[in-house]
Parts: C-alpha cells; structure tokens; sequence
C-alpha cells in the first residue's frame, strides 16, 4: 500500500460488503434456525406423545385380551363347579397345568368359608389366619366377577406371592356361592415390562381407584424409593398429557377398571432429538457463515485487487506523469473497461505533455530570435560607432581587433541556427563581447577567464554568458567609480556543468534580483536572464538554471548550472 | 484489514470445531461391585434385586459376590481386593467385621475405588455413604415392641451373631439400654451364635433349657432370628417366649401366623441395594454434592394384628422374589 493509502481512516468497500452480506447471512439463518427449532420440538412432542399413546393402547389391548382369556377361564371354572367331584378336580388340575400363571382356585360357601381349594402341589393352611384373595362383604355387593387389589396370597405355608384375584358368583343352588382365581403377574409382567417408551418410558396398570395393580418397577414403589401421583392420574380421562418433563398417556382396559398408564420423558424423547438438531443446525450455520465469508471474500477479492491496483497506478501516474508506463490491469469486465479507459488516458495526457513542452521549447527560440533581431541593431550601431570613432582617431590596428570581435560575435550567435554549440565557442563569444564592451566602456573594467579545459569540449546553449555579462556590466560596474573586474569560471561539478560570472560591482538589493529572474523580454531589449534561466529549464529540467547572490557594495555572482552533454544529445529538442 | 479477516476466519473455524468437539462424549459402562455378608438368606437376596434394578436403571455393569459364611470377615478382604484388582470404580460393601475389615477398605478406597458402605458399616474414614438402617433405633424399637406387648416383669434372652458386627452390636446395644430404661425388664443372657440358621436353632435351643425363666428372646438378624423361631417351636414354647426377631423370611412369617414368632423388625433390603448402587453411581459421575453421608432406610415393627396390612405386605414380601 501506499503511504497516502495507509493514512486513509474508511474501511475499504471489501469490509463492508462482506460484513453487510455476513451479517444478514447471519441473521437470516438464526431466524430460520429458531423457526425452525421451534416447529422441530413441537412436532417431536407431538410425535412422542403419539408414539406413547400408540404403546399404551397396544398394552391396553394385550392386557384386554388376557382379561378376556381369564373371564373364559372363569366360565370354564365355574362350570366345572357343576360337575361331579372327580370330573370336576381331574378338570381343574388340568386347567392350573394350563395356565401356570393361575396360583390357586377357590371356593366359597354362602358364608364366606373356605370350602375347597385347587393348587399344584401345595395345600391351603389346616388354620388360615386371614384370607387376603376373599372379602365376603365386597363379594356380597358384586354381581358380576370383579378384580381385587394387587395382595400376597395368604392362605398357604412358606408360599407368599404377588397376585390379584378374580372372584365370580355362582348360580345359587350349588354347594359354593363364590369361586376366585388367584393370579400371578407372570404373564402381564410379561406384556408391560417388555414396553418402553423411549429409553427409560414404561407403561403400569392402575386400577379405577388409582391403586398400582402392576408397575414394572413395583419393588421400587413398594421399598418406598419411588411413586406415581396416581391420585392424580386416576382423576384424569383418557388421552395424551405432556408437561415440561413427563408425557402421561392414559387408556382404559376394556372390560376392566384397568387402566394402562405410559409415562415417558420429554427430555429423553424430545429434548434429545432437539438438542442433536440445534448441534446439527449451528453446525450448519457456522459451516454457512464460512461459506459466505469465504465466499464473498473471494468475490470482492476479485473486484477490489484489480481496482486496488488501478488506484495505485493512478498515484503513480500522479507523482511522476512523465516517467509512468501503464501496465494494464486484469480483472472482471468492468474492470478491464475501466483500465483500458485509464490508459487512453495516460497516453493522452503524456502527449499532450509532450506537445506542451515542444510547443513552450519552439516558443523560447523563436522569442529568442525575436530578442536577437532586436539587439543587434542597437548593439550594432553602438559597437559600429565607437569603430568609426576609433578609425577618425587613427587608431587602427584597435578598430580592426573591434571589427574581427564583432565578427566573431555575430558568427557564434548565428551559429548556423544551432541552439546548443560547444562551450569553447560559448567562451569566445563572452570573450568578444567583453573586448567590444571594454573598449566602449574605456578600459573601466578588467575581466579574466577561469576554464577547466576538459570542459571546452562538452555543449551548451548558446547566449548564455552574454546576457549575464551585460547584466554585471550596466547593474554593476557601470555605475562604479572604481575599476570593476568580471571573473569567467566554467568548471565541472560531478554530472554537472558549472558557469559563474562575478563581479565586484555595487551589488543589487533582492527586490532587483526578484525582478531580473521575472521580467520578460518586452520590458527591454536584449536577452534577459529570465531569458537564459527559462531555456535551461525547458531544456534541462527544473533542477537546471541559475542561481544569483549578491551582496550591496561587494559584488554579485551568477551561477549557472546544467549538465554535462555531447554534442547530438538535446538536437532533437 | 487483511488480517482481521483472517482472523474472523480462524474464529468461526475454531467455534465450528468446539461446536462439533461437545457432540461426542460417550463414557463407558462403570463396574460397580457389591461385596455382601452373604449370599443366600432372603434379605440379601432382596439387596441384590434392589442393586440390580439401579445397576439397570443407571446402566452400571454390577458385580456381586459374598463369602459362604457371615463370619468370613478375610474372604470379604480378598473380594474386595479382587474387586479393586478388576477395575470396579466403587465398591458397595457390608462389613462382616468392623475393625477387620478396615484395613482391606481403605486400600481399596486408596487406590481411587469409591465405598458405599450398606447394611453394616466398617471402621474406615474413606467411606463416602452409609446406606441402611439406624441400627441403634432399630435395636430401640425391638425392646419397645417387646415392653408394648409383654406385661410383667421381662426375662430377656438375646440371640446375636459376630460380636465383631457392627450392625448386630448396634442393634444390641439399641435393645439393651431400652431394655433396662424400663425398670421392669432383666437382660439374662446373651448369646453370639454363628449369623447361620441351623447354629442359631441349637444354641437359642441350649438357651433355653439353661435359662428357663427367659420369656423374651430378641434376634437381631434373618438366619439368628429363623434359628430362634425354630429352637421356641421345638421347644413348644410359643405361647411362653415373645420373640422378636428382625427381617423377613418364610419361616419367622408362617411363625408370626402360627405364634413362635411375635414381632418382626423389618428393614428395607431393597433400598439398601437400591440406594448403595444408587450413591455409587453418583459418585463415579462426580455428583458427590449429591450423595448424603448417611442414609437411614426405614424400618417397621409388624406383629400378628399389621401382618396383612397394606404395608406390611409391601414391606414383608419381596415382589421380583422369582427373578433371584
């Protein structure tokens, strides 16, 4: 970058568009993302709550069927109450063979007594201390056979399990009023332990008035390490129940009090699923988010180096117009169009520079001969003047010396129409001059040259010295009382040619040093220093030309300065 | 400018990778190792149960083993050596011997193995929980069951396993001081038989025929209490002697029904496995905040007149007893 680029405080228009594109990416995607979340959990509770309903009907249905299965049974059981003794035992044993899950048939007097008992292999207490499977006063209100409560089996010795009974009337008439069938929970443990719901759901059975009749986890309930709020429960219908943390489906048995409840965890079946979801989607969001920077990054890479580029061109072509070379940028369309334009551009505006100096060079000579065809006459005259004078005198051989200076004069300052000519011929023009002024100034000054020889051969424009001479002789000696000096100095300064022309004249203040450097041409005949100074420059560049110090009553000194060149080096200029 | 928004860059880059480093994270199954007093009696087997619902519910992998007899305090030492050796992160572990089984403990516990101490405890400050009953309370509530039911003057007999025990001394020491709090009672005698039921019916049995005049014999576990309830029925003493004895078994429940047996202290065996399981895994997860030092699992008293309460029922009969 640039030093004017690093110094610039607004972002670049990269930043910006990748932020802006960033940003709504961003907020899009978290809009979506939370729509969607949100949808995602709903459907997830509802489709957990369905899948609980669907588990706990299944159950329902299978512990209907088993009920169904018992009420035959029960038929079976009470039919057989009407067979003969022998007919009746041989039935009933084949029946406990059958259903395993039957601990024990018995059978009741009108009473309430303990009449008979069918069990395999075990018989009932000679003195049963409480009969937990019959209730005589709830038998007496039931019409119809009914469920006890989940109860230990009481009647026999070291034989305690886990059963409900089912107890039914009989016809009256018979021996025994009521008969009961003790159940163990073998096989419903079989169709709610194998539910779940989930991973840790399960479903239990309760009865109309909320006792647990099975619970897959009933030592839990029955050490007191757990509970169902079954009081609850049993108040509600049927149906589907979700709260932050538990779903409770509820349905009834038919042909029961039963109901088959199924809990499951929200947090399990719900909150799992949707925390997975909310990883995958800030995953997908982040990978997006990069996708976007990367790619709008790229994007605007693409566009901003070439216009970068252009920009630094642009400062290039700014600080140094002449020396710039364009080198076309590539890039997208716009930006090719945009450096084609800028190059029509930099090669207009280097001609057009081209054609300003040429035309400003062609200026200064033509003023320059302009400015020649106007001192001479006057020069002329003055110099032709003090020669006829010279000759009335008789003072020949000095008139010829005058006509032979003048010649030489006039020969360097034609000098074929060259502008630039050797530095020697450059000497011997000074030279001349100085002979014709000294004489017409009578003898008032003395001058003396001070030539590096290895200088003589290299070029200068022609008319240099002389301006600044005639400027040293009318500002400053020939106001002197005094005789004047003008010293010539050419000598080499490293690349550079070095002119001084001094005198110990009266000086000149800076306001006439101001006004020498600015006046043109028409203010006066002759070739002003402004003259000399301006082609140097146009010739050489800016870092040529001239330079004056003075000092009142002490002196002045021009330098001049200009490069060092062969002959051929600026003929085209 | 430029490296900004690489920057930015690298940022999202890193929150994508912390983003995907939180899914993974699944731990592999812990051991836990249940070394029991025993193996066999009914209320261990009901421990077992309640380990292996919680091993269940939390996933555990539960290893459990027990000597073949409630003395064999050095066995328990090597399986709780073996234990440690296998790889089992915590240890639930009931002390046949109090002082004895110290030393194997905290080796065990120095090697990183967390201890839950069940039922009956050890002499080790590097248990992390106790988990069973208030052994003193429910030495307490045997003599009071005892002084509720029985008028007169009382002539105690008490029938105790291992005097090493901490339980069984607990319990003694429970049942003692009510017993002389009372002013009406007399501790005759008191027996340390083998915790083994057949031992426990001959030396209640040699009790009785010493001490003639004992009418109230208190046995503080299953097989001493099966052992007494079977030396009182030989003896045809069931009207004579009130007996109480502790957990629940066939035998002291058909007795409760037929008279040898007047009070049974029922504690919570499941509970005791549940919960010892339970603490473990707590500990293994690091939520030891949520670990209590002690746990007194309940206790009830039932005689003839609550035997077929409700509760009773729940407390006296195992319901997954066929699943051991």
């Amino acid at each position: 970058m640039s030093k004017r680029g690093a110094g610039r405080k607004g972002m670049r228009i990269t930043t910006i568009l990748v932020a802006i594109v960033v940003g709504v990416v961003a907020v899009i995607l978290c809009c979506c993302i939370l729509l969607f979340l949100d949808r995602y959990r709903d459907a997830m509770v509802q489709s957990a709550r369905t899948s609980s309903s669907q588990a706990v009907s299944q159950v329902s249905t299978t512990v209907a069927n088993y009920l169904g299965d018992m009420d035959q049974a029960m038929e079976l059981v009470e039919q057989s109450m009407l067979e003969s003794e022998d007919s009746r035992d041989k039935l009933l044993t084949a029946f406990l063979n059958f259903r395993p899950d039957v601990v024990a048939v018995t059978s009741y007097s009108p009473s309430g007594v303990l009449l008979d008992c069918w069990s395999l292999g075990r018989q009932p207490r000679e003195q049963i201390y409480q009969n937990l499977s019959f209730d005589l006063e709830k038998a007496r209100t039931a019409s119809s056979p009914y469920m006890t409560a989940p109860h230990v089996e009481s009647i026999f010795e070291s034989y305690y399990p886990w059963v409900v009974t089912m107890t039914a009337p009989l016809k009256e008439g018979g021996r025994a009023a009521w008969v009961s069938l003790d159940l163990s929970f073998s096989s419903i443990s079989s169709y709610i332990n194998n539910i779940g719901i989930g991973q840790r759901g399960y479903c239990f059975l309760m009865d109309g008035a909320g006792n647990i009749v099975y619970h897959p986890q009933q030592q839990l309930l029955y050490s007191g390490l757990k509970s169902e709020n079954t009081a609850v429960l049993a108040g509600l219908e049927d149906g589907s129940y979700a709260d932050d943390t538990v779903i409770y489906s509820l349905t009834g048995v038919a042909g029961s009090d039963w109901r088959v409840v199924g809990v499951s965890y929200v947090d399990e079946l719900v909150n799992r699923n949707v925390r997975d979801m909310i990883r995958l989607s800030l995953l997908l969001a982040v990978a997006v988010l990069a996708a976007a920077v990367l790619t709008s990054w790229l994007l605007f890479r693409l566009l901003s180096r070439p216009l970068r580029g252009l920009a630094s061109a642009m400062e290039d072509f700014e600080t140094d117009a002449d020396h710039f070379t364009y080198r076309p940028v590539g890039g997208t369309r716009e930006v090719q169009e945009l450096s084609d334009s800028f190059e029509h551009m930099v090669l207009r505006i280097q001609r057009l520079m081209t054609t300003v100096r040429e035309e400003e060079i062609n200026l200064r000579k033509t003023e320059l001969k302009a400015l020649q065809a106007q001192i001479n006459p006057h020069f002329l005259y003055n110099t032709l003047d003090s020669i006829a004078w010279m000759c009335e005198q008789g003072r020949n051989a000095e008139a010829v010396k005058m006509v032979h200076a003048l010649a030489r004069l006039f020969r360097i300052s034609i000098s074929k129409g060259h502008e630039l000519i050797p530095i020697a011929k450059e000497i011997e023009h000074a030279e001349s001059y100085l002979q014709i002024q000294k004489y017409r100034y009578k003898n008032q000054f003395t001058y003396t040259f001070d030539v590096d020889p290895a200088c003589l051969g290299y070029y200068c424009n022609k008319i240099t010295l002389q301006p600044i001479i005639e400027n040293a002789i009318n500002h400053g000696l020939d106001l002197m009382v005094d005789e004047g000096h003008i010293w010539v100095q050419v000598m080499q300064e490293g690349e550079d040619i070095l002119f001084r022309v001094l005198d110990n004249g009266v000086g000149m203040s800076q306001e006439q040093l101001q006004s020498i450097l600015q006046r043109g041409p028409k203010d006066r005949t002759g070739i002003g220093i402004k003259n000399v100074n301006d082609r140097l420059k146009i010739y050489f560049g800016k870092q040529y030309g001239l330079s004056i110090t003075s000092e009142p009553d002490v002196g002045t000194c021009v330098e001049i300065r200009m490069p060092r060149i062969q002959e051929g080096d600026y003929e085209a200029k | 400018m430029r490296r900004n928004r690489y920057a930015a860059l690298l940022l999202a880059f890193l929150f994508g990778v912390g983003l995907s480093g939180c899914g993974g994270g699944s731990t592999e199954r812990q051991t836990v190792a249940l070394v029991a007093k025993s193996t066999r009696t009914e209320f261990w087997l009901s421990v077992f149960a309640g380990a292996e619902a919680a091993a269940t519910e939390y996933n555990l992998d539960l290893t459990i083993v027990g000597p073949e007899t409630e003395e064999d305090y050095e066995t328990q030492n090597r399986m709780v050596a073996d234990a440690a050796a296998a790889g089992a992160g915590a240890i639930v572990f009931s002390a046949i011997d109090y002082e004895n089984n110290a030393a194997a403990v905290d080796a065990a516990a120095q090697q990183g193995v967390k201890i839950v101490a069940i039922d009956s405890s050890v002499a080790s400050d590097l248990v992390s929980a106790y988990i069973g009953t208030d052994n003193y309370a429910a030495g307490q509530m045997a003599a009071q069951a005892a002084l509720d039911r029985v008028e007169g003057p009382l002539k105690v007999g008490l029938v105790n396993y291992d005097v090493n025990s901490a339980n069984g001394q607990e319990r003694e020491r429970g049942a003692t001081d009510v017993f002389l709090q009372s002013g009406r009672a007399e501790i005759v005698t008191v027996i340390n038989t083998l915790a083994e039921a057949e031992r426990a019916r001959a030396d209640t049995a040699a009790l009785l025929a010493r001490n003639p005049e004992v009418n109230v014999l208190v046995a503080f576990n299953e097989p001493t209490s099966v052992g007494a309830a079977r030396a009182v029925e030989a003896a045809g003493k069931g009207e004579d002697v009130f007996l109480v004895g502790f957990d629940s078994n066939v035998v002291t429940i058909d007795g409760l029904q037929e008279g040898t047996v007047d009070v049974l202290i029922v504690q919570n065996p499941y509970a005791m496995g549940y919960l010892g399981v339970e603490s473990a895994y707590r500990l293994l997860s690091g939520q030891d905040g949520e670990v209590e030092q002690t746990v007194d699992t309940s206790t009830k008293a039932v005689d003839r007149n609550n035997l077929f309460t409700v509760d009773s029922q729940k407390a006296l009969f195992a319901f997954e007893k066929g699943r051991n």
